[in-house]
C-alpha cells in the first residue's frame, strides 16, 4: 500500500527519491507544504485588515511594495486565535500567477522526506480537511501533514466569490 | 506695452523671468562642472556669460537690483577669464558656483514673494578675488568715437577665431516711450537667436538710462544677418534695421581660417524648444480625475450592460450598452495612456543638478572623483522621478562618502587616484533603469553582519549562517547604517530603507551588487509608467482608506452640523439638500447608520442618490499609487485596490460610490 501511494508521487519527487518541504507547527500539529511552492518566509508584519474579505483573510501586507493578501490558516482550520506570538512567521506561497501569505505559528525547519514515508491521508484522518491534503510522511515518531497550499488557496478564491456574490445580493 | 495694471503684468512678467531664471541656473551649473573639466573651451565661457547676460537684463528690466549686482560682477569675471587676463582657479570656480548659489536662493526668495536675500557676500568674495587677482577693472566708460576697450577685445578675438561679424544699426521710432527699455529688448531678441559680443550702448550704459538715438549691436553670425534683421523689425517701435559686415584690420586673413561651427560646441544651449508646450501640473491632475470618472462610469455602464442582458426582452439593447462600454473602455483606457505620456519628465530635471552636488561632496570628502551620467533624456513619470530623487542623491553621496576612498588608499590598493562615480539611465523592456556604479571600496557584509549583530538586529548564530548577499540586503532595513559616526556628508536624512520604502510605492525595485575593493552598484528599477490617482486619505477607526478625490464633492466638518433623524435614520442638512449621512466603517461592516461621533463628512453620490460618509479623521490628499492585490481580493464590492502609503503601510482604496 504504502508503496504504491509513493509511485504515485514520483512525478514530483526529486531522482534520489525524496522530496523537501518546508515543515511549520500549527497547533500541536507539524504540517509541510513542498518547498517549490514556498517563495520566502517572512516575520509578522503589519497586516491591514481588508472590509468585506472572508473572514479567514487576515488582510493585506506590503511585501517589497507588492501588496500581498494573507491567510491565517489557523481561522482556515477553526482552530482558535493566537495573536502576538513572537514565533509566528508568513509563509509566502506562490500558486498560479499569485502570491499568498500565509500565517504559520513557527516554521522550523526544511525537512527531507523519503517518498517511501508518505501515505495516503485516507488512511489516517477524515473529513472535509481531506482535500487539502496531499499526504501524510511519518519521520521517526511524528506525524508531517502535506498541504496542498494551491488547493486552500483556489478555494478561498472560490469561497471569495460565493461570499462577495452573496453580500451584494443582500445589499442590494 | 502700455502699462494699464502694472501690478499684475508685473507679477506675470516677474513668473516669466523666475522660470526661465530657473532653467538658466541649471545650465549654467551643468556649464561651470563643465568648464572645470574643461577650463580652455571658449564657448563654454560664452555660454556661462550669455547666460548671465541674460538674467541681469531681465533683472534690470525688473528694477530687481541685487541679480543685477551679482549677475554683473560674475560677467566682469568671466569677461577677464575670457580675454585672458584673468585664469580659471578653484576659487575663481567657487566664486562662479556661489554666484549660481545666490542667485538660486534669490529666485526662490522672489518665488515665494519674500524678499531677496542680501548679496553683499557674494559680492565681497568677488571683489575679494579681483583685488587679489589683480586683474584690472576694465570700466566700460569708453570714448563716445570709437568702440570701448572690452568690446574692441571682444570683436577681435571673435574675427580672429575666424567668425565674421555684424554690426546691427537699430533706429526708432520718434518719441518712443522708455527708450532704454525698447533697446534692452531688442538686444534680449537679438541675443536669444545669436551670439551678441556688445552694444552701443552697452547694457549697463542702458541701465542708467543713457540711450543714444540708434542701438548698435555687434554680433557673430554665419550668414547676413536676414533672420535677425527681421526679429528686430517686428518690434513696432523700431524704424529700421541695418545689418552690415563689419570688417577691421586683419579681417581678410582671418577669414581664410574660418571653417569652424559655431553651432558645434558642448555648451548646453537652450534653444532647442521642440514642438512642446509648458502644461500647468495642477491641468494634467485634474484630467486625470476626469479620466479616473470615466472609469467608474465605463464599470457602471458595463454592470448595466449585464444586467440588461440578462432579461430576455432587453437583450438587444444590453448588446449594444455593452458594445458602447467595451468601446468606452478602450477609448478612456488609450486617453488614460495619453495623459500619463504627458506627466512623463526627462531625467535630466533631476540629473542637472548632480554634477555640481559630486563636485562639492568630493570636494568636502578631500576624495578626487570623476563623474559621468549617461541617459538623462530617459523619461520618467513625474512621481517616479519626485520618489526617486531623494534616493538617488542618497546612493551618490554614499557613493564619494562610503564608497570612494581617499586619493593615497586608492594608490596603494594599485587603483587609479581618481574615484569613477557612474550614473546611468536606460530603457530595458517595459522598464526604466537607473544605475550608481563606483569603483570604490565596496560593501563588506563581514562589517555588515558585525553591525548588526551589534545592533540586535540578527544574532552571532544568524550572522554566521547568513550568506553574502543577504548581509548586504539588511542595509535596506530601517535604521541600519554601518557607519559608527555619522558624517556631515551621508550620516543624516534618508537611510537606505527609506530609499527602498520610496520605490517600492511607486512599483519600482532597488538591487545592490557589490564587491569589497572593487565597488558598487546600485539599480533601480522602475515602471514605465502607473496608475496614479489623486486620493484623499481618511481614517476609520485603526483603517486608513484612500478615496479618490474624483468621487468626493465636497468635504465638511461634522463640529456645528445638526444631525436629524428622518425614519430613524440620521440625515443631515447641507445648504438646503437634506443628506442621508451614513458611517463609512459602519458600510463596510453592514451596519452603515451606526455613526459615532466621527469628525469629517465626505459628500458623495451613488446611484445618483447623494449621501454624507461620515469619517473619523482626514490625514490628507496624496498622489497614490493603485496597486493590484491579487485574484483573491479583487472582486469585493466597493474595493478598488490598494495603496502604499508614505510610512509603508498598505491602505485599501474604496470605490465610495458603490460602498453603499
Amino acid at each position: 500500500m504504502a508503496s504504491d501511494e509513493a509511485d504515485s508521487y514520483e512525478v514530483e519527487s526529486s531522482a534520489s527519491g525524496e522530496r523537501q518541504i518546508v515543515a511549520f507547527s500549527l497547533g500541536t500539529e507539524t504540517y509541510g507544504v513542498d518547498i517549490a511552492s514556498v517563495r520566502e518566509i517572512i516575520p509578522i508584519q503589519r497586516i491591514v485588515s481588508v472590509p468585506r474579505a472572508p473572514s479567514f483573510i487576515e488582510g493585506i501586507i506590503n511585501l517589497r511594495g507588492r501588496v500581498i493578501p494573507v491567510l491565517d490558516l489557523r481561522k482556515h482550520f477553526g482552530f482558535e486565535q493566537k495573536k502576538g506570538d513572537p514565533n509566528q512567521r508568513i509563509v509566502l506561497v506562490e500558486a498560479g500567477s499569485e502570491s499568498i501569505g500565509v500565517i504559520v505559528d513557527a516554521v522550523s525547519s526544511v525537512l527531507r522526506i523519503p517518498d517511501d514515508s508518505v501515505e495516503a491521508p485516507a488512511s489516517v484522518i477524515v473529513g472535509p480537511e481531506i482535500e487539502y491534503i496531499n499526504g501524510i510522511a511519518k519521520i521517526d515518531k511524528d506525524l508531517v501533514v502535506l498541504l496542498d497550499l494551491t488547493k486552500i488557496i483556489s478555494d478561498a478564491e472560490k469561497k471569495t466569490l460565493k461570499e462577495t456574490d452573496l453580500r451584494s445580493a443582500v445589499v442590494q | 506695452m502700455t502699462k494699464r495694471s502694472p501690478s499684475t503684468e508685473y507679477t506675470r512678467d516677474l513668473e516669466l523671468l523666475l522660470t526661465e531664471v530657473s532653467e538658466l541656473l541649471a545650465a549654467t551649473e551643468e556649464n561651470l562642472v563643465a568648464l572645470e573639466k574643461a577650463p580652455n573651451d571658449a564657448s563654454i565661457i560664452q555660454e556661462v556669460f550669455r547666460v548671465m547676460h541674460t538674467v541681469k537684463g531681465g533683472a534690470a528690466t525688473l528694477g530687481l537690483k541685487e541679480a543685477v549686482e551679482v549677475s554683473h560682477s560674475m560677467e566682469n569675471l568671466l569677461d577677464e577669464v575670457r580675454s585672458g587676463t584673468r585664469s580659471l582657479t578653484t576659487p575663481l570656480m567657487d566664486a562662479l558656483f556661489s554666484v549660481v548659489d545666490y542667485l538660486k536662493e534669490w529666485r526662490s526668495a522672489l518665488s515665494e514673494r519674500k524678499d531677496p536675500p542680501s548679496p553683499d557676500a557674494v559680492l565681497e568674495t568677488i571683489h575679494g578675488l579681483q583685488d587679489g587677482g589683480g586683474a584690472p577693472e576694465t570700466a566700460g566708460t569708453a570714448s563716445e568715437t570709437s568702440l570701448p576697450g572690452p568690446l574692441l577685445q571682444r570683436i577681435d578675438s571673435a574675427l580672429r577665431e575666424g567668425r565674421s561679424v555684424h554690426r546691427m544699426v537699430v533706429s526708432f521710432q520718434a518719441d518712443v516711450p522708455l527708450l532704454s527699455v525698447r533697446c534692452f529688448q531688442i538686444l534680449t531678441l537679438v541675443e536669444e537667436a545669436v551670439e551678441v559680443l556688445g552694444s552701443v550702448p552697452s547694457v549697463e550704459e542702458l541701465e542708467n538710462d543713457q540711450v543714444k538715438d540708434v542701438l548698435e549691436i555687434y554680433l557673430v553670425s554665419d550668414d547676413d544677418g536676414e533672420d535677425i534683421k527681421t526679429v528686430a523689425r517686428a518690434n513696432q517701435d523700431v524704424r529700421d534695421v541695418v545689418i552690415s559686415k563689419y570688417q577691421s584690420r586683419g579681417q581678410k586673413s582671418a577669414e581664410a581660417a574660418r571653417g569652424k561651427d559655431p553651432g558645434e560646441t558642448a555648451a548646453v544651449k537652450r534653444s532647442d524648444l521642440g514642438k512642446t508646450v509648458r502644461v500647468d501640473v495642477g491641468l494634467l491632475d485634474f484630467l486625470m480625475n476626469m479620466v479616473g470618472e470615466l472609469v467608474i462610469d465605463r464599470t457602471r455602464l458595463s454592470q448595466i450592460a449585464s444586467q440588461l442582458m440578462r432579461e430576455s426582452e432587453m437583450s438587444g439593447i444590453g448588446n449594444e450598452v455593452s458594445g458602447l462600454a467595451s468601446h468606452l473602455q478602450r477609448t478612456s483606457t488609450e486617453l488614460q495612456e495619453g495623459i500619463m505620456q504627458a506627466r512623463l519628465l526627462p531625467l535630466k530635471s533631476i540629473f542637472s543638478k548632480f554634477p555640481r552636488m559630486m563636485r562639492d561632496l568630493s570636494q568636502r570628502c578631500g576624495k578626487e572623483v570623476t563623474f559621468e551620467v549617461w541617459g538623462e533624456s530617459t523619461e520618467l513619470d513625474r512621481t517616479v522621478l519626485e520618489a526617486i530623487d531623494d534616493p538617488l542623491i542618497h546612493i551618490l553621496r554614499n557613493a564619494v562618502d562610503h564608497g570612494i576612498e581617499m586619493p593615497e588608499d586608492r594608490i596603494a590598493k594599485g587603483k587609479d587616484r581618481k574615484g569613477h562615480v557612474k550614473l546611468s539611465a536606460w530603457h530595458e523592456e517595459n522598464q526604466i533603469l537607473v544605475r550608481v556604479e563606483d569603483d570604490g571600496a565596496g560593501v563588506d557584509a563581514e562589517m555588515v553582519k558585525r553591525s548588526a549583530v551589534k545592533k540586535g538586529v540578527i544574532t552571532e548564530e544568524q550572522a554566521q549562517k547568513m550568506s553574502e548577499k543577504e548581509a548586504v540586503a539588511m542595509i535596506f532595513l530601517p535604521g541600519f547604517s554601518t557607519v559608527e559616526v555619522a558624517t556631515e556628508v551621508s550620516g543624516r536624512g534618508v537611510g537606505m530603507d527609506v530609499a527602498r520604502t520610496n520605490l517600492e510605492r511607486v512599483n519600482g525595485q532597488i538591487e545592490v551588487k557589490t564587491k569589497v575593493g572593487a565597488g558598487t552598484q546600485i539599480t533601480l528599477r522602475l515602471p514605465l509608467t502607473l496608475a496614479i490617482m489623486r486620493a484623499l486619505l481618511v481614517k476609520c477607526g485603526q483603517n486608513v482608506f484612500a478615496i479618490p478625490t474624483s468621487s468626493v464633492e465636497e468635504v465638511f466638518s461634522m463640529g456645528g452640523l445638526t444631525v436629524r433623524s428622518i425614519q430613524g435614520k440620521p440625515a443631515m442638512n447641507v445648504r438646503g439638500r437634506v443628506v442621508p449621512l451614513i458611517s463609512l466603517e459602519g458600510a463596510l461592516n453592514n451596519s452603515m447608520w451606526a455613526l459615532n461621533g466621527q469628525k469629517y463628512a465626505l459628500l458623495t453620490r451613488t446611484n445618483d442618490q447623494t449621501l454624507a460618509l461620515g469619517v473619523d479623521d482626514l490625514i490628507g490628499e496624496e498622489e497614490i499609487v493603485v496597486k493590484e492585490m491579487g485574484r483573491l481580493l479583487s472582486r469585493l464590492k466597493g474595493i478598488a485596490g490598494a495603496t502604499i502609503l508614505a510610512q509603508g503601510d498598505p491602505a485599501i482604496i474604496l470605490d465610495v460610490t458603490r460602498v453603499i
